[in-house]
């Protein structure tokens, strides 16, 4: 557990000097935003607040790939990756504070990009804003869990960059599918209720317990 | 001299060849002899090929899933290269779904519809891109015991992503197939002198997928025994 808590503030710590991941992130956010206002026809106020979930998730998914395509370039250098390898207890807790940190970092530009995306989509998301934000909350657990995982093995492949999306997605759909779902319940105003958050519960619980007992095998000594 | 792990998995592929061939003509036999669809006409005889294509495209996975466990927990070899074979020819069978599908979709639901977002149908498309990502995974992994520990990594969650697709896109709401093919409650929309044809459509797809499982397994194994001949011995096909 030690282990866990010494990563995430040291991935943490990290982040706060040199600001690469959060920056470029947010970055890439706010500009899928922007790109999404030239690829629609005009449209009323109330068709953007039905596709407005879709979008948003739709960004926060590329976002998130972006952002766990670096979870393990730092352990590149100086080949940190082995003395991650070879540090002593279960390697899932390496795995557990690496998916923290990123979890921390995500929901971070993800509460930023919901500014920009309610101000230029004319969107109104303070609408069950508790609701939504238990969502994105909840999905963000298996996007890290899965994104933390395939991020340890893509980072040791050719073509990293295209192999980590390529990987992810796939997997990610499920978690989409019912952020989506959930998303356009609360941002139209239904209350919060266990059977929205059931799927992501699920699918956050499985990822996690998975990805937790995998890990072993992904890194090298 | 002791059988090698490839000498063993050919007597197992003789015993699925032959009965592979024997099935292939009896199947034959009664597509051409079952009757031809009020409805859809000579198209629905697609259904004799199509359903049954599923067993390959699941089994593949599963195959790969449970072979990848074998070889993380073992590490021998000839687990790897039953994972590959499964991963292999569970593709060939997905993609075969997914070309026969929108075909059949087209004659029987009419212009326009080659594609509908029905649970089954994206179901089986992710399945084939879960494949698709599986082979990038091992071409672009460096180090072939490295890309047969991720493969197998890999290998798992896919397999686990089945159940978890199919929950989350009927709760969802995917549209479902269009009622001319839904199943009745407590009968089979089979008509008549239809339900034998499909019968042995599925046992032959399934001896098929696993000839063809086989035959691709015993190729990688033979091809790691040239690779390593002071290794060939009983079971001693191991990594590193």
């Amino acid at each position: 557990m030690n282990v866990a808590l010494a990563l995430l503030w040291k991935d943490l710590a990290t982040e706060w000097r040199s600001r690469d991941r959060v920056v470029a992130m947010t970055v890439f956010s706010f500009l899928v935003v922007v790109v999404f206002q030239f690829a629609w026809p005009r449209m009323e106020p109330e068709e953007i607040a039905r596709l407005a979930p879709g979008v948003l998730w739709v960004t926060y998914v590329f976002a998130a790939v972006i952002g766990l395509g670096r979870t393990f370039a730092t352990e590149l250098e100086n080949d940190a990756m082995t003395a991650l390898a070879l540090a002593p207890g279960t390697r899932g807790w390496i795995f557990l504070g690496k998916a923290a940190a990123t979890w921390v970092l995500i929901s971070l530009v993800q509460a930023m990009t919901a500014v920009v995306f309610a101000l230029f989509m004319r969107v109104d998301l303070l609408t069950g804003l508790a609701g939504t934000a238990s969502i994105v909350g909840l999905a963000n657990v298996a996007i890290c869990s899965i994104g933390t995982l395939l991020s340890a093995m893509s980072v040791r492949s050719r073509f990293r960059e295209v192999l980590l999306p390529v990987l992810l997605i796939p997997t990610l759909i499920p978690v989409l599918a019912a952020a989506v779902h959930s998303t356009t319940a609360t941002m139209g105003g239904e209350a919060l209720t266990l059977t929205l958050l059931q799927p992501l519960i699920v699918i956050g619980g499985i990822y996690s317990i998975l990805c937790f007992l995998l890990f072993d095998f992904v890194l090298d000594e | 001299m002791n059988p090698t792990p490839a000498d063993r998995i050919g007597l197992t592929l003789r015993v699925l060849g032959w009965i592979t061939l024997v099935l292939l003509p009896v199947w034959a036999w009664t597509v051409i002899n079952s009757p031809i669809d009020s409805v859809q006409g000579i198209m629905q005889k697609i259904l004799y090929v199509h359903p049954p294509l599923a067993y390959g495209a699941y089994l593949g996975f599963v195959a790969t899933a449970i072979a990848g466990a074998l070889f993380l927990f073992k590490g021998r070899e000839v687990h790897d290269q039953l994972a590959i074979a499964g991963a292999e020819v569970g593709t060939l069978f997905c993609t075969l779904m997914l070309i026969t599908g929108p075909i059949w979709a087209r004659g029987a639901w009419g212009p326009g519809n080659w594609w509908v977002w029905d649970a089954r149908l994206t179901l089986t498309l992710l399945l084939w891109f879960v494949y698709l990502a599986y082979s990038l995974l091992r071409s672009f992994t460096e180090g072939d015991e490295r890309a047969a520990r991720f493969a197998s990594v890999y290998g798992i969650l896919g397999v686990v992503l089945i159940p978890l697709n199919y929950w989350i896109i009927d709760l969802v709401g995917g549209a479902m197939h269009p009622d001319n093919l839904q199943f009745e409650e407590n009968d089979s929309s089979l008509g008549e002198g239809m339900g034998l044809p499909f019968l042995v459509g599925n046992l032959t797809l399934f001896f098929v997928f696993a000839y063809l499982l086989v035959l691709r397994w015993r190729v990688g194994v033979l091809r790691v025994e040239a690779d390593a001949p002071s290794n060939a011995g009983e079971g001693e096909l191991q990594h590193g």
